[in-house]
């Protein structure tokens, strides 16, 4: 009792630090983005892939309505893992990023940027006054194209609102086992079919039922103009029987 | 000197267009009652641009002169773009301010690039539009006169006036050779005009007008809008233009 009563004073406001240095409320957060339906993305030579697997909890349900993926920009796009509701406000201050700084720069955002500025927008919310952490994490995934050359790129934003690269990334339920999964197929010179068969096997290891192509949502931000594309049930169904014969 | 416009290229273009930036005007008509307006900005501005716009079977198109010029007396640029691509069906020309218009511009695309991420398909003719007019009428642009081209199920026109008004019309023009414009569009319009046509009775009606009015001229820009995307070309001369689509027409 009494040590419940002294944990409590450190993990109502998220700005308040316990006496170990920890954030409770960030702890929380985290908690309920690894309960949420995993995204994963992978990068490829030309594209960068990301995939998820959708709660679809009743046959009633219209399993479209129910967004992981966003597309974000021309040549970015977004997944998401933890409360949905908390990840449409990211996808929408994202999308506002991007066309801010096609305003000021007539040029397209690059990837990290983005992730910098969406981890700076979810780390304010741990420290001002007021505000909860989001219950959410995101996969930003797409294509820095004002190098020269399009090169695909992926980061991960978690609740504290730390930027991490990655190759190849997992959020949400089971992320350990599929980053263990991801750490033995990496190959860093694939092309997208490679990119978009590992990512779907990524999310059948947080499974142990077989995936169905209604409750999946496949993206890839490609270069050669392609833009942000989404598969079509019938090529993921594709993808899931050739990875399964495997 | 033609060029297919795609989306990816828009950036670049605009870009291109912004070496053009300065105190210069692609001028609108004075007042007609001859009263000076009370802005000092505004009475620099005489006489300068023609741009038009022209409805036809499948297609909208849009053409003006290439003259940028301070209040119609000086010509600042002989190869400057009036017309530009805002989303993948739609197109703009605009006669005014080059500062007003260059961001007006960039500030309508990203409307239209977040109204397609929010909806999930891209804004019809109608609606760009009224976001138009109401960054005209609302926003911190003070000199510009639009005419507003695109596809969506069928090809439309709109005029959007210094004041916001926006007006679907099947032809129009703006600038200060509005009225030479005018007058060769109201002979030489029909109803349901091809493509080769229409590119042919545009350049034509900007060449009528570049004759007589001193602040147009230079060169011509034509954009022909399908539903396969803007198809952006610019001739060095508005003669040029006129030879080289009429000989298109069969």
């Amino acid at each position: 009792m009494d040590s419940s009563a002294h944990q409590q004073a450190y993990d109502r406001g998220s700005t308040i630090f316990s006496p170990d240095g920890r954030l409770y409320q960030v702890e929380y957060a985290r908690e309920a983005v690894e309960r949420g339906a995993p995204s994963v993305g992978v990068v490829a030579d030309d594209c960068t892939v990301l995939a998820a697997r959708k709660r679809v909890r009743s046959p009633l349900l219209e399993p479209t309505s129910v967004e992981k993926v966003h597309a974000v920009d021309d040549h970015l796009a977004v997944a998401s893992a933890g409360h949905a509701a908390d990840a449409r406000q990211l996808v929408d201050v994202a999308r506002r990023a991007s066309q801010q700084h096609r305003l000021r720069y007539d040029e397209p955002i690059d990837v990290e940027l983005l992730a910098k500025r969406l981890a700076n927008h979810v780390q304010e919310q741990t420290q001002t006054g007021g505000s909860r952490p989001y219950g959410a994490a995101l996969l930003v995934g797409g294509l820095d194209v004002t190098g020269g050359t399009d090169r695909p790129r992926l980061f991960e934003v978690d609740p504290s609102g730390t930027p991490y690269g990655w190759n190849a990334a997992a959020i949400g339920e089971g992320t350990n086992d599929v980053r263990q999964f991801f750490e033995a197929a990496f190959d860093d010179e694939s092309g997208r079919q490679w990119a978009i068969e590992t990512a779907l096997e990524g999310l059948a290891v947080t499974t142990d039922d077989d995936l169905s192509p209604e409750t999946l949502e496949v993206r890839t931000i490609g270069s050669h103009g392609g833009g942000v594309q989404t598969l079509s049930t019938d090529r993921v169904a594709d993808v899931l029987a050739e990875v399964g014969s495997e | 000197m033609r060029q297919r416009v795609h989306d990816r290229t828009v950036a670049r273009n605009a870009v291109e267009s912004i070496a053009s930036a300065g105190e210069d005007r692609f001028a609108v008509p004075a007042r007609r009652d001859g009263q000076t307006n009370s802005d000092d900005s505004r009475a620099i501005v005489k006489t300068g641009t023609t741009t038009l716009g022209v409805v036809g079977a499948d297609v909208a198109v849009l053409a003006a002169d290439t003259r940028a010029s301070l209040g119609g007396q000086f010509v600042t640029n002989q190869r400057a773009r009036k017309i530009e691509p805002v989303d993948d069906r739609m197109a703009v020309a605009f006669a005014g301010s080059v500062s007003d218009a260059q961001s007006f511009v960039r500030r309508l695309r990203a409307d239209l690039r977040l109204y397609k991420l929010r909806h999930g398909r891209p804004a019809s003719v109608e609606t760009a539009a009224t976001v138009a007019g109401d960054l005209v009428r609302r926003g911190p642009y003070r000199i510009l006169e639009l005419v507003l081209a695109g596809v969506d199920d069928a090809p439309a026109l709109y005029q959007i006036g210094r004041g916001g008004s926006v007006m679907r019309t099947e032809y129009a023009a703006s600038g200060s050779g509005m009225q030479l414009a005018y007058g060769a569009l109201e002979d030489a319009y029909e109803p349901d005009l091809e493509v080769t046509e229409i590119r042919s009775l545009a350049c034509s009606v900007v060449y009528s007008a570049t004759e007589r009015d001193t602040a147009s001229g230079d060169g011509t820009t034509l954009a022909a809008v399908t539903d396969d995307g803007v198809d952006l070309e610019t001739f060095d001369t508005p003669e040029a233009a006129v030879a080289a689509t009429s000989e298109e027409v069969a």
